[in-house]
């Protein structure tokens, strides 16, 4: 920091990422309040606990290793020729790729004056790793080990989502290069590959007992406490916020990193260096959340739980062009996403004996999933990445936004870094008889011991004269 | 283990080096490699340990097989 101007704009971003992580806080949280609402009561603590344990254990692997493969990573490696070279002026470490920079051992994963913004940026990532976890969390609640919860937290929140942030979000990304891969607010990223880890987990892990009939009918076993429920979700808006505010990048001046000599032109970008506004972003956000709960209230016939639902699965459905779409067309794609994960969320149900206890798959999932489809016929012809252009073109080919690309990019998203390492992982931890809990256990209530030790706690102190 | 002992001197270093670098500041710079050691076995150690009490726990309430109402008797409320 050389200049006042230079200090202004380090110090500006580095404080915008922070207000983010502690927005994005907020998705936690409401994930928290939201499954123990969803939960039966003799399920609630520990229901709680795992949820909660997923912060420590994602927030080491992350540190260790997570942040790490997001830079290390981006070119498949192989798929596309990187971008990331002395003629670019991209290269931002030694050794492969710029993985010296994320190494756990390099100095600028601590506190060091050189750097301001390391920290906040491996946060905020670190924010959306919980976040793909705990979309995990929610749909395998009640009969999975805290044990297997852990290991497959640490394979979605360290692994999986930043193999698929390094191929779909990193600006050297080859999905970006050779599919035209768009996806601002992470339809794809964060949420379709948490709902498909989600959905093969599910299918090793099986229902929980007595969600379905001996003829295969499926029971609902709804939410025991909707009002906490009403305020998870409320606060996973609110995170929400927070996490659209992390996916931009909050000041640039893209005339000379395009290349338009004598032009100034500050804006907020996307990920992928081209421009957007906090402003129209906000718009799309609230609208894409309306139209979410108008579809979801009316698809649902005014349940309470699959309309709140419905608002989430809006936003994420219209999430992946959210930087560019009209709000209004924002609001319809967020409608048509809702009415496409509810119908898909009952046909699974039904056809595969899946019981995702919160709607996690269709929510996360499917809405994802049909956002990007919609988003490469809606942006079809875009560029994809402020890489395409000026300064730092270097001769490789960054596709424009399309369909195909983007419908390409969707299967990879849901079922390739999804759906297939989630049932793999499952199976072996199945194999291992670590996946499910005892079924006595699951009928008694994963709290059983809790509650009757607080049930003595009380005795003893009621019998108590002093 | 201090790194800095007194920032003015650190500072004025600092901004007299190349690119007014001014460095790590936490305790024990260029230790990096020994305390990411130290967490990969905090990590691994915690993993295993909380595993063995999960099973402990999960294997004994089994044993005891109570019926899936009999939680209902253990609610406390006051």
């Amino acid at each position: 920091m050389t200049s006042q101007i230079d200090a202004l704009q380090t110090i500006f971003t580095e404080f915008y990422y922070w207000i983010t992580v502690v927005l994005m806080f907020l998705i936690h949280v409401g994930f928290c309040m939201y499954e123990v609402g969803a939960s039966r009561y003799k399920h609630h603590q520990h229901t709680l606990m795992k949820n909660t344990m997923l912060i420590p254990l994602v927030t080491v692997t992350w540190f260790l290793f997570g942040w790490w493969i997001y830079w290390a990573f981006p070119t498949g490696p192989g798929l596309a020729p990187s971008i990331m070279t002395e003629s670019t002026g991209l290269v931002l470490g030694g050794g492969f790729g710029a993985n010296d920079l994320a190494n756990p051992t390099n100095e600028f994963m601590a506190i060091t004056l050189n750097d301001h913004i390391m920290g906040v940026f491996w946060a905020a990532f670190l924010l959306f790793s919980w976040t793909a976890a705990s979309i995990v969390s929610g749909a395998v609640i009640e009969r999975i080990t805290t044990f297997a919860f852990g290991i497959l937290a640490i394979a979605i929140g360290s692994v999986f989502w930043s193999i698929d942030a390094a191929w779909g979000w990193h600006f050297d990304g080859w999905m970006l290069k050779i599919l035209g891969y768009h996806d601002a607010y992470a339809s794809g990223v964060i949420h379709a590959v948490a709902g498909g880890f989600a959905l093969g987990v599910l299918a090793v892990l099986g229902p929980r007992i007595g969600k379905f009939s001996s003829s295969g009918e499926p029971r609902n076993i709804g939410p025991r406490n909707p009002w906490l429920v009403t305020v998870g979700l409320f606060l996973i808006y609110t995170g929400f916020w927070g996490f659209y505010a992390a996916c931009n990048v909050p000041i640039y001046d893209l005339g000379p990193e395009y290349g338009m000599e004598g032009v100034t032109f500050f804006t907020a970008t996307n990920i992928y260096y081209t421009p957007t506004t906090l402003s129209g972003i906000t718009m799309n956000f609230l609208m894409s959340l309306s139209g979410g709960l108008l579809a979801g209230y009316v698809i649902s016939k005014g349940d309470p739980f699959w309309t709140y639902s419905s608002g989430l699965a809006g936003i994420i459905c219209a999430s992946a062009g959210n930087d560019l779409y009209h709000p209004i067309q924002s609001l319809i794609i967020g409608m048509i996403g809702v009415v496409i994960a509810y119908k898909l969320h009952y046909w699974v149900e039904r056809k595969f004996k899946i019981d995702d206890a919160v709607g996690a798959v269709a929510v996360h999932g499917y809405a994802g999933f049909a956002g990007l489809v919609i988003c490469g016929f809606v942006l079809n012809g875009y560029p994809s990445s402020g890489y395409s252009v000026g300064a730092m073109w270097d001769g490789s080919t960054y596709a424009a936004i399309n369909p195909l690309g983007m419908f390409i990019g969707a299967l990879i998203m849901f079922f390739v870094l999804g759906m297939i390492p989630g049932w793999i992982i499952a199976k072996v931890l199945n194999g291992m008889g670590k996946l499910r809990i005892p079924r006595e256990v699951e009928l008694a209530g994963l709290d059983y011991q809790i509650m009757e030790e607080a049930k003595e706690d009380e005795k003893a102190v009621a019998s108590s004269s002093s | 283990m201090a790194t800095v002992n007194n920032w003015i001197d650190h500072l004025t270093a600092a901004s007299k080096a190349e690119g007014g670098a001014a460095g790590p500041i936490f305790p024990g710079a260029g230790s990096e490699g020994i305390l990411v050691i130290i967490l990969v076995i905090i990590w691994i150690g915690w993993t295993v340990i909380s595993s063995r009490q999960e099973s402990d726990k999960l294997e004994k309430l089994a044993r005891r097989k109570p019926s899936s109402n009999a939680w209902k008797s253990n609610i406390t409320d006051g």
